[in-house]
């Protein structure tokens, strides 16, 4: 039987097959060929498409080329959302490779953050790592860390750096024994088809009954439409980086071992295909 | 201070046989036909570099 650690590796080298394709208004002064990339699920988009960039801006003017985004089947992808959300949220169930629309104009204010630079995804990283602390341990982990175990977090996930990175996160994954687990559980769920960008509530990985809460009792709160009903019709998958974990499973046992890199259990609720 | 849900030695429950399943699988479908991908992250290899 595999050990637990061996999620934690496999929810990092977690890759998704990439096609980038140059959007058709784009003005090229020859032909760009569509290029192909493995991404990281636990990245950012802008952290990891340098290549992409410097692809296209070879058969690009300099002065046609301005912020780069993405767009899939007309949605733009939100760079602070991480990749492997971006894809389970709206790519689920679809052929490999994903493909992607590269833009380097008519950028969608409305839809997007702008990113700059690099340290634009750092403060984002590191604020959503302040939030998880602050809902699991009331921010006392990682207000105790200082300035270069911060940047330990970040160049681990800047660099792919497995060890570098869970060597200091293993800090933010501890929890006195006699309370069975975190304050609350950082969480967010997302739909494609909601207004709201995200639910987030308070949520205890232990019920005032001692028991530890599961996926399901979490789901029951906050999102009791995707229970399956009585008659076992599925309307709903819940995804967590490319997998269905039961409702069985210990929400404590997830935020441990199934949370992105800035400590959040992102979660995709989507239609279950119709077949 | 621990991690007591993680280090179980009875690891049988259904729901943590079915992650490590469905991990293996995600594996198989998503990157097993596409390794000739390159990377979006070159792993620098400086051991290398400091013998040149």
């Amino acid at each position: 039987m595999a050990d637990d650690k061996d999620v934690l590796r496999d929810v990092w080298f977690g890759r998704i097959p990439t096609c980038f394709t140059l959007y058709q208004d784009e003005i090229t002064e020859r032909e760009a060929e569509p290029f192909y990339l493995l991404l990281p699920r636990v990245s950012y988009l802008p952290l990891v498409t340098d290549k992409v960039r410097k692809h296209f801006q070879k058969v690009m003017k300099p002065d046609d080329v301005g912020e780069m985004w993405f767009e899939y089947e007309g949605t733009p992808l939100k760079w602070h959302y991480p990749i492997g959300l971006l894809f389970d949220l709206y790519a689920s169930n679809t052929t490999l490779p994903w493909s992607i629309f590269v833009h380097f104009k008519n950028f969608p204010q409305q839809d997007l953050l702008h990113c700059p630079s690099n340290s634009v995804i750092e403060a984002h990283f590191m604020s959503s790592i302040k939030e998880a602390d602050a809902l699991k341990h009331k921010g006392a982990v990682v207000n105790e860390m200082q300035k270069k175990d911060h940047k330990q977090l970040w160049m681990g996930l800047q660099n792919d750096k497995f060890d570098q990175f869970w060597a200091m996160n293993r800090k933010l994954m501890e929890y006195p024994t006699e309370e069975g687990g975190f304050r609350y559980i950082p969480f967010r769920i997302y739909q494609v088809t909601s207004n709201r960008p995200f639910i987030q509530k308070l949520f205890r990985p232990v019920a005032s009954d001692g028991c530890p809460h599961t996926l399901g009792d979490l789901l029951k709160e906050v999102f009791p439409a995707a229970i399956p009903q009585n008659d076992g019709q599925k309307k709903y998958q819940v995804m967590i980086h490319g997998i269905e974990p039961m409702l069985e499973t210990p929400i404590q046992w997830l935020s441990e071992h199934l949370s992105y890199p800035d400590n959040f259990l992102h979660i995709s609720i989507i239609p279950a295909p119709s077949d | 201070q621990s991690m007591s849900l993680s280090v179980s030695p009875a690891q049988t429950a259904a729901w943590r046989k079915q992650i490590f399943e469905q991990l293996s699988e995600r594996s198989k479908r998503e990157m097993d036909n596409f390794r000739h991908y390159e990377q979006a992250i070159e792993q620098t290899v400086w051991v290398k570099k400091g013998t040149m």
